[in-house]
């Protein structure tokens, strides 16, 4: 009985951050290059990301935003079209949660809109959130194993994932968007 | 009516007095609610007569045993049976006179055709004019004229949900990937409150709608006045909300007619002044209301799709000026 | 049942093909080529005939010229005296070629400098569909919205106008025309939420002299007394306002993204409107005026003379683009001038082009989103077993969204008297959704799967016969065909692959004579011209692209059928098949 009462502890609902973490600046200074001039590296990354990153409700509110706010007419549901793939391991500006908030931030200058001032910081993260799930990385209990709209997509954590790919060549398929 | 059936009811509304209100069925505030309730006085006057009589039996039969010699089926049961298919032919044919009449009500006279799509939570209202051109997009609000019949498409965006307003008539419920449809018939003027009455996520409980039935004139009036384009900002508080307005966040969701605003995820706030609630019956419309609603969504309303912006004092003024202005 | 009866009504009308076309205006056979469609009858015929069907087989390459540009290659080269100009997707490069000399070397290359940013705005690839001569000037439009007006001989600018707005999802694609001393420009965005508009420019100075919106008040649309529409549909004040929700129609598309047509004697110009936006038909009920139709105008002043809407409520993103073949054809024995049509949403329409009666509308394809057309209210008929609405997927429409055939245009021979088609054979699952309109990004509201049509095969070249109003004969091709088609006096048709096959056939019997095979998929416009030597050449640009190719050129992943608005999951293969790279190719024979 006492044992049962244990396990049963450990049944926490998870939270949802329904207001983010309200910073009113974004504070998003993510660096995309991969080359530092005499060694060096990115940094960490910013410490929200694994706010968002694991959190079913933020990926799943990050799915509906990528819908509303038109990502879907530009890269599709992770293939691309007027913007590039999503799903795949190319990432052009990074693909850590941090390096895609900056992207769609500060926009990027082959034809990726600056969305800042239009969408919220924390709708930012939801949505960085969403895209790591078109390459199936985030973990299994987070993202849903079907889509909540009908789709003519595979569900995302079927997929094998896709990490980053350490090379991140940017532009290697094709002039960079 | 018959004088019967009133006075059945004026024994049935006895028995409710506790629920009168704007969302209560007991007023018949509609067509169909009266019609249904007229049938539930009947089945209610019925039934009661013979639960009586049952009991009644019930009573003899403890008091008087069965006498020696008693053979065949008495005069009485023969009677009994006679008298209780009659009643329950008599309460099928009521129904199904209600049933038609309920039927019929969506042909008295030229309908008001309109679309409610249902959204977590809130309702998106689309009337349809003659052409469609003079449709008419409002949220959360349903203005109907007394004494005509309103068509109503019912079609869901995300779960599925229910439209009922009780004063009016009975449930429906809006299915995603599925076009529904209910028909009202308001009889008196009214201010109605309708509610989401299938569980459809956190914040079910405020999904509200307000159903204000008017007499034909001022529903033509109010028609009117939402067709025209959103009202141009006088003061220079209200224009720069506006600029902020048509520029930033909120253009992203929301429409202000004659404004570069056209997204459809929000309600539509070119007349958002001249509705009476904000966020779906959450709070009054009013500064008050509009103040808290904007500066911290989330804590009004927690899950709602509006986000927290995080707005400055100033820009909360001016957004707020400008919003009050869209009578 | 009701088409069949059709059918048998307009057999009764014997309709013949006239043999031979009148080739107008300046466009005539001097051995150059100085608009994409060859001639205002947009013919895409050359009267040149040293390379014949008994020879095309010897045809060797004469030189090459690489744009060094990866993205689709749409246009077709022109030749003015002895330069060849060739302008390319974006960065919108205008180069000139010298014929003069051996290997076409470079005379000079312009460069307009769009913004990089365009390229985030232009739907189904940043491809350019070519530029047009006139008076020792070469005129083209930028990716960013400039019309441009450049030196032909030193290439140096001439002038330069803004025409649009990069921020509401405006681009300029296509290849201009000039007539009358004005330039005839449109605007791109359909997927955008861009309200569509045709723009006539002072070829001399490049200031605006008209602009004719695709939707709102009559006064916009440039429709006053002269117009008059053959059929009731298109009749009434201010339709492109009353037959929209109120507001959409400012975000309604019909860009004039495709081709222009003229007729000199009538002084009348020809172009269809785009689809109405958002795809999501749901958001916009009504007719959706003037979208998806055809519109004559008077050159002079922009005014409306007719109109005919080829899908009224267009359900399917079925633009109406496509080329007009302005020729004269003897109906019932009388001859009439008509326009020809190879129309996106299946059906080959034969129209009179004074009054825009439809003569006829058949299907050159497979088509069941549609039940025909009602040629006596000039009605598209839909069909109710495939009307898209919102939450829902309706599968198997054919044809696709691009349609039965896409922007790219088809030639015909007044020698033969038959049109040549290049065209696609896919269907597709069509699931609408709400779209949010946000200025600037895409304004489509459709999840969209495209597979090949019955038979497997996704392209299909068809010759047909206007006259007697059916295929005369038909070459099945593996991959869509997005290149357009040249055909000769004599008498080869020419046209290209995805993968690369640059086909020359017999114009009379479609076999096949001879073939190449360039470095990239072919989605160009070949072109035949008559070099300083005297001999007769064909040229095109290899560099595959376009909404078709998109999956190559913008290195898009086709585990997502749904990439490239549905276009990668009828092209999934293409990656496998074909890489970009912006190729001209030139043929003379030895």
């Amino acid at each position: 009985m006492i044992l049962g009462l244990a396990l049963l502890s450990g049944c926490d609902r998870e939270a949802r951050e329904v207001r983010g973490k309200p910073l009113p600046e974004t504070a998003v200074a993510a660096q995309t290059s991969t080359l530092f001039p005499g060694g060096g590296s990115a940094g960490p990354e910013d410490p929200r990301a694994e706010m968002y990153a694991e959190n079913a409700y933020h990926i799943s509110e990050g799915g509906r935003l990528y819908r509303q706010m038109n990502c879907v007419g530009c890269h599709a549901n992770g293939g691309g079209g007027m913007g590039p793939a999503l799903m795949d391991d190319q990432w052009r500006y990074g693909g850590r949660m941090d390096q895609i908030v900056a992207s769609i931030d500060q926009g990027r200058p082959n034809g990726m809109p600056s969305w800042r001032g239009k969408l919220t910081p924390t709708q930012m993260w939801q949505l960085a959130a969403y895209v790591r799930t078109l390459s199936a990385n985030v973990p299994k209990d987070a993202a849903p194993s079907r889509n909540d709209t009908m789709s003519n997509i595979y569900p995302r954590t079927l997929a094998e994932p896709e990490p980053p790919s350490a090379s991140d060549p940017a532009g290697a398929k094709g002039p960079a968007r | 009516m018959s004088k019967a059936t009133q006075a059945g009811m004026g024994g049935g509304l006895l028995l409710l007095t506790g629920c009168a209100g704007v969302q209560s069925i007991a007023p018949s505030g509609g067509a169909h609610t009266a019609a249904f309730n007229n049938l539930f006085v009947i089945f209610l006057v019925v039934c009661g007569f013979f639960y009586l009589l049952v009991i009644g039996f019930l009573g003899a039969a403890i008091l008087r045993r069965r006498r020696e010699g008693d053979t065949g089926v008495p005069m009485l049961f023969r009677a009994w049976v006679a008298l209780v298919s009659v009643s329950l032919v008599g309460l099928a044919f009521a129904s199904w006179l209600t049933d038609r009449a309920m039927a019929s009500y969506s042909e008295q006279g030229s309908p008001v055709r309109v679309r409610l799509t249902a959204n977590q939570w809130w309702w998106d209202v689309t009337y349809f004019g003659a052409s469609h051109s003079e449709d008419i997009r409002t949220a959360n609000e349903l203005h109907l004229p007394v004494g005509r019949p309103a068509l109503i498409e019912l079609k869901s965006n995300d779960v599925i949900h229910s439209f009922w307003v009780p004063n009016l008539a009975g449930k429906q419920d809006l299915i995603p990937g599925r076009t529904g449809d209910i028909a009202l018939l308001p009889r008196k003027s009214g201010v109605f409150r309708g509610q989401c009455a299938e569980f459809c996520g956190a914040q079910h409980a405020h999904m509200a709608l307000t159903v204000i039935v008017e007499p034909e004139a001022q529903f033509r009036a109010w028609s009117r006045r939402q067709l025209a384009t959103a009202r141009t900002p006088t003061t220079a508080q209200q224009l720069a909300g506006m600029a902020y307005v048509t520029t930033r966040e909120c253009a992203t969701c929301h429409a202000i007619a004659g404004t570069s605003a056209s997204a459809s995820v929000g309600p539509d706030l070119t007349h958002v002044a001249s509705r009476s609630t904000i966020a779906a019956g959450t709070l009054p419309m009013g500064r008050g209301g509009l103040y808290a609603w904007i500066a911290d969504p989330q804590g009004v309303k927690p899950g709602a799709h509006m986000p927290y912006i995080g707005l400055e004092a100033r820009e909360l003024d001016a957004v707020v000026a400008y919003l009050e202005s869209l009578k | 049942m009701r088409w069949r009866m059709r059918a048998c009504v307009m057999a009764a009308l014997a309709i013949w093909p006239a043999m031979q076309a009148r080739a107008q205006g300046n466009g005539t056979d001097d051995g150059q080529w100085v608009m994409p469609a060859h001639d205002y009858a947009s013919t895409r015929f050359s009267r040149l005939d040293q390379i014949n069907r008994g020879n095309v087989g010897q045809l060797k390459i004469a030189f090459t010229f690489s744009t060094g540009l990866l993205k689709g290659h749409e246009a077709a080269p022109l030749v003015v005296g002895s330069t060849m100009y060739i302008v390319t997707p974006f960065p919108n490069y205008l180069y000139a070629l010298d014929l003069n000399r051996p290997g076409a070397p470079l005379k000079w290359k312009y460069d307009p400098k769009p913004a990089a940013a365009s390229q985030g705005v232009a739907c189904c690839d940043v491809v350019n569909r070519g530029a047009a001569y006139a008076n020792g000037r070469i005129f083209f439009n930028t990716l960013d919205d400039y019309t441009v007006a450049v030196d032909a001989e030193t290439g140096a600018e001439v002038w330069r106008t803004k025409l649009g707005d990069i921020n509401l999802g405006e681009t300029m694609t296509m290849a201009p025309l000039v007539a009358d001393g004005k330039v005839l420009v449109g605007n791109s965005g359909g997927e955008m939420g861009v309200r569509g508009w045709l723009t006539a420019l002072d070829a001399g100075t490049g200031k605006i002299v008209w602009r004719a919106w695709s939707t709102g008040p009559d006064k916009d649309v440039l429709i006053g007394p002269d117009f008059k529409p053959y059929y009731a549909m298109d009749r009434g004040k201010d339709l492109g306002v009353k037959t929209w929700p109120p507001e959409a129609w400012k975000i309604g598309g019909g860009n004039v993204w495709g081709w222009i047509s003229y007729d000199p004697e009538l002084k009348l110009v020809y172009y269809g409107t785009g689809n109405p936006g958002p795809w999501n038909p749901d958001q916009r009920p009504g007719d959706n005026k003037w979208t998806a139709g055809i519109f004559a105008r008077d050159v002079t002043t922009g005014q409306a003379r007719w109109y005919y809407q080829f899908s009224p409520h267009d359900l399917f993103d079925h633009d109406g683009i496509n080329e007009q073949i302005l020729i004269t054809m003897k109906v019932n024995g009388k001859p009439r001038k008509v326009l020809l049509r190879a129309e996106r949403n299946g059906y080959f329409y034969v129209m009179d082009r004074v009054t825009g009666q439809v003569i006829a509308a058949d299907p050159y394809g497979n088509v069941n989103a549609s039940l025909g057309v009602d040629l006596k209210t000039g009605r598209l008929i839909p069909n109710p077993d495939k009307v898209t609405t919102q939450g829902k997927v309706v599968r198997g429409i054919c044809p696709a969204s691009p349609g039965m055939k896409d922007w790219n245009p088809a030639a015909f021979s007044p020698r033969t008297g038959l049109v040549y088609i290049p065209h696609m054979n896919l269907c597709m699952d069509y699931g609408a959704m709400e779209a949010n309109y946000i200025a600037g990004t895409p304004y489509v509201g459709a999840d969209v799967k495209m597979y090949a049509g019955p038979g497997g095969n996704r392209g299909v070249f068809t010759a047909w016969d206007p006259g007697a109003r059916k295929a005369v004969w038909e070459i099945k091709e593996d991959l869509p065909l997005w290149s357009g088609a040249l055909v000769t006096a004599g008498d080869v048709v020419f046209y290209g692959t995805m993968d690369g096959w640059f086909k020359a056939l017999d114009a009379t019997n479609g076999k096949l004579l001879w073939q190449f095979k360039a470095g990239s998929g072919i989605i160009g416009q070949p072109i035949s011209y008559r070099a300083p030597d005297g001999k007769q050449h064909i040229a095109v640009l290899a560099g595959v692209g376009g909404w078709a190719g998109a999956v190559v050129a913008g290195g898009l992943d086709p585990r997502d059928p749904t990439a490239a608005l549905g276009f990668a999951g009828a092209t999934a293969d293409l990656p496998g098949k074909t890489t970009g790279g912006g190729m001209l190719y030139d043929f003379v024979l030895p």
